[in-house]
């Protein structure tokens, strides 16, 4: 392709500094955190929705495919420019450009990572809430991308509960304002259908957003158990009480092993399972709630159940949780996550068979997951230099997945198809359901210029045919 | 204008039975739609059976329009045809209760009231309360996304749904989302139907996550001199750690209305505050004095709807339109969205363009979530639909400007010959059009029912 011609539209648009295009940038940008691998043939650095549409225009005018880029922490391939074509970096797009408190909203650049908003809304008393655990390094226009959960989903929503609006550069170069600070725009929920679209609809370009007060109190229990089936036994007693906890996360002994390892949080080594809880709302109730919790927690066989202090002994708790992903690291060069989603009563029945599909592929698979939400994320170690293991990690993933959606669940709770799952979209969807989706495509990109070969077990002539 | 219905009749009656296909016109005029008689009705009465009722009507070239409570068939614009009304009545029942879950999966004919009774027998509970609530059905309630005052805590039903099974133009079956709170397998194709009334298809099934029962529940009124009072305590609320459940801002007509069901006496001109709380003891309890300090604070007459009381005042208070004398053939219902801040704004022009009419207009405002809500009653002393048609576009006007929309719920058909019922289509519209055309390509679905024609 003719990438001297691409590079020259393209620094028309952004300027000559940023256009990246040499051998060694292009390695840089040819990989996320899974399994494949696929150079740009440039990457533009864009810096407003202007840059963006004229970014967008160019790819249309030369047919070549473009991949908006946050932070690359989907862990599903999405950002891969698997087709080639270029990689629209969005991390200079990352300001704040208003916290509008009357309203309860923000609005904010795509490029800003999730945590940055979180840490400008706190002085104010305000937060947003879906909290990915990679919150440090993903963006919010990566998080619409995927419609991020996080561990306060469970009370709170997904990302998609909290996006109000946004403006898109549609794959044709057009710029629309979708939603806005007012609800209920007249006119299908494009807004709705966009979020979670893993960039394959156009490109967000600002967001709007709701804030929500910060809660009046909040309390952090950690309940620690000799097994994995009274962890999960407890997280469905605690929602058959009635109550609803902001937060219901579990860790196994494996992650915790990893956890301590690296970030020294004071979780007990040889324990199966640890629970950590999390209520807020109202102070009122919050001693008695997490009395409630204690007690039942113990009643399913905690050996010990300790609550946070104080905010220094959340922190800790949290880092431990949200440190989990990195741990796991330390043991062993790769792992592949698994982000299959249950009802929350199967979780047992399905972490006994993913320890036995782990024995079956000689495979080690440590398991963090929202307990809450039946979304597990089963770690599945190796080394990426052993193309034998690679391989049986990929068959135990498959399998994992099988048993998510033979429970009732479903192959991706938060981290997105990309290139990873298109053949699992088989284990959920008909060849009906996958064509509406295939419409949907189509009636935003016709061309299927906008981040293509991702989510659809089907051929490129079939979404780029009229 | 109808398609050849003399033969789709025999095709759907050998599909569902004859005793629940009818062109009868006595009961086709029951069922017109915006004075729109359809041909015929159709009650298929399984899942299968509208897949087949659609496919069938398709290969004629038949009109489809769904109907599933009719609560909401007066929204949007007049329909450009209506051959066949599929009743989705008999698609009532509980597929699957999964009360460890907090998940329960109907039949879209199911009504919300009777969904409530039954996950009610487990302690839970759809936090969902539209207009018309018992009888509103979970099909109608999403293709509409209809809302009442507890979105303030608990959104809409797109905050509650986790998948459905849709029926196509063309009969075949979709399925979209699933029965888990987490799922991003493939797009999110729940937001593409939902409030898309019924153009891109048949909602057939819906599954809805579902919360515990709140321990307890409460409310109460409070009534101010100035809406400038009322919606200083509104932004009180809002800035503060408090929580309830809904903050309704009522407009001294609507307090007229309500005085009886709330056995209070509201002085003449008073604008009511009401609240409804629910959670633990605890927490209603402190909330309770709260609200009625910040209340009196902010120079308000406060009146507690406690206990036996709760649940039947705050029905009136929901359902407050069901109270005007005028029936509802003789009123222009209108619903103005607007971002939070401007909801007194609204409110306040929504009843002065009543008192420039000569209408004693009833607006009521979800003041928390940006949604005010308008009733005018066309008496005789009405005036002419163009006067009409024109001073609520110059409402409208007024909230487009801040971002926002009017549409109308519900008004007379000369009234919606003149006036669109959503307004002018926003940006994006060309998208929309689009996914209508994938979908729907012969345009079978509600057609000109929704916005900018589709």
């Amino acid at each position: 392709m003719a990438q001297k011609a691409l590079v020259e539209e393209l620094r028309k648009i952004v300027g000559e500094k940023n256009v990246l295009h040499s051998d060694v940038d292009m390695q840089l940008y040819q990989y996320d955190a899974c399994l494949q691998e696929r150079r740009p043939d440039a990457v533009a650095f864009v810096h407003s929705t202007e840059e963006v549409a004229g970014v967008v225009k160019v790819c249309n005018k030369l047919g070549v495919p473009f991949v908006p880029r946050g932070g690359g922490t989907n862990l599903s391939g999405g950002t891969i420019p698997i087709k080639g074509g270029v990689v629209v970096e969005m991390i200079r797009m990352n300001r704040i450009l208003e916290v509008d408190r009357a309203n309860l909203r923000a609005r904010v650049q795509p490029g800003l990572f999730n945590l940055e908003l979180g840490t400008a809304l706190a002085p104010l008393g305000y937060q947003y809430l879906p909290d990915p655990a990679s919150q440090k390094a993903a963006t919010l226009g990566g998080n619409v991308a995927e419609n991020s959960g996080g561990p306060h989903c469970f009370k709170y929503g997904v990302t998609t509960n909290h996006v109000l609006g946004m403006t898109v550069v549609l794959p044709d170069g057009q710029v629309a304002t979708i939603g806005g600070k007012a609800p209920d725009t007249p006119g299908y929920d494009l807004t709705g259908v966009f979020v979670g679209s893993e960039g394959t609809l156009g490109i967000c370009t600002e967001v709007v957003v709701r804030i929500m007060r910060l809660t009046e109190g909040v309390k952090t229990l950690l309940a620690i158990y000799d097994s994995i089936e009274e962890g999960s036994e407890s997280v469905s007693a605690i929602v058959a009480a009635g109550m609803v906890p902001a937060t219901l996360e579990m860790m196994d002994q494996l992650v915790i092993q990893a956890v301590e390892a690296s970030i020294h949080c004071g979780l007990p080594l040889d324990c199966a399972t640890v629970l950590i809880i999390e209520v807020d709302g109202l102070k009122d109730d919050l001693e008695a709630q997490t009395q409630a919790i204690v007690d039942l927690c113990k009643a399913h066989g905690a050996r010990e159940v300790r609550v946070a202090k104080d905010d220094a002994e959340r922190a800790m708790l949290w880092a431990g949780r949200r440190g989990a992903f990195g741990a796991v690291a330390r043991l062993a060069p790769s792992y592949l996550v698994c982000d299959g989603t249950v009802p929350r009563t199967a979780l047992p029945q399905v972490l006994r068979k993913v320890a036995e599909v782990g024995k079956k592929y000689d495979l080690r698979i440590p398991n963090v997951f929202h307990a809450g939400d039946g979304n597990l994320h089963p770690l599945i170690l190796f080394d990426w230099r052993d193309a034998e293991q690679k391989a049986r990690v990929m068959k135990a993933g498959m399998e994992i997945l099988e048993l998510c959606v033979e429970l009732g669940g479903t192959i991706s709770g938060e981290h997105g198809v990309g290139l990873e799952k298109i053949d699992a979209m088989r284990l959920v969807f008909t060849e009906a359901d996958i064509h509406s989706q295939v419409r949907v495509k189509k009636a935003f990109d016709p061309r299927d210029l906008a981040n293509p070969g991702k989510m659809f077990p089907v051929p490129a002539e079939v979404l780029s045919a009229r | 204008m109808h398609a050849d219905l003399g033969g789709l009749q025999g095709r759907l009656e050998n599909i569902v039975g004859a005793e629940y296909v009818s062109a009868d016109p006595e009961v086709t005029a029951r069922f017109a739609v915006d004075g729109v008689k359809p041909g015929l009705t159709v009650r298929p009465g399984t899942q299968d059976e509208v897949s087949k009722v659609a496919a069938t009507c398709s290969a004629a070239g038949a009109t489809m329009i769904p109907w599933g409570g009719g609560t909401a068939m007066g929204l949007g614009n007049r329909p450009s045809s209506a051959d066949a009304v599929v009743q989705l009545d008999r698609l009532d029942r509980i597929v699957e209760f999964d009360a460890a879950n907090l998940c329960v999966t109907v039949e879209a004919g199911m009504r919300l009231g009777a969904l409530q009774e039954t996950v009610a027998e487990k302690k839970e509970l759809l936090p969902i309360d539209p207009p018309a609530d018992s009888k509103v059905t979970m099909g109608g309630l999403v293709a509409t996304n209809q809302s009442g005052p507890g979105r303030l805590l608990y959104g809409t039903v797109r905050d509650w749904l986790l998948g459905m099974r849709v029926v196509l133009p063309d009969g075949q079956r979709i399925r979209c989302g699933g029965r888990v709170i987490k799922n991003v397998s493939g797009y999110d194709m729940n937001k593409l139907f939902i409030r898309s009334l019924g153009t891109l298809g048949i909602l057939t099934e819906v599954t809805v996550k579902l919360l515990p029962l709140p321990v307890k529940r409460t409310a109460m009124v409070s009534l101010f001199p100035e809406l400038s009072q009322a919606t200083a305590a509104v932004g009180k609320v809002l800035e503060s750690f408090l929580l309830p459940e809904a903050l309704d801002v009522l407009n001294p007509e609507a307090m007229t209305l309500l005085a009886p069901s709330l056995e209070l006496t509201a002085p003449a001109g008073s604008w009511g505050l009401a609240v409804s709380l629910a959670g633990s003891r605890e927490t209603v309890d402190r909330q309770e004095r709260d609200f009625a300090a910040l209340f009196r604070d902010g120079g308000g007459v406060v009146t507690p709807l406690q206990d036996g009381r709760t649940v039947p005042a705050w029905d009136a208070i929901r359902n407050v339109f069901d109270l005007l004398p005028a029936p509802p053939a003789q009123r222009v219902l209108c619903k103005i969205a607007v971002s939070i801040s401007r909801t007194g704004e609204m409110l306040a022009a929504a009843g002065a363009l009543g008192e420039r009419l000569g209408l004693s207009a009833t607006v009521v405002a979800h003041a928390g979530s940006g949604v005010v809500w308008a009733a005018f009653p066309l008496g005789r002393t009405a005036p002419p639909e163009a006067l009409l048609a024109e001073a609520l576009e110059g409402l409208r006007a007024k909230a487009v400007a801040t971002g926002g929309s009017l549409v109308l719920q519900a008004a007379p058909a000369n009234l919606k010959a003149r006036m669109d019922a959503w307004g002018k289509p926003g940006e994006g519209f060309d998208v929309m059009r689009r996914l209508k055309a994938e979908f729907d390509p012969r345009g079978l679905c509600n057609p000109g029912r929704f916005v900018g024609g589709i």
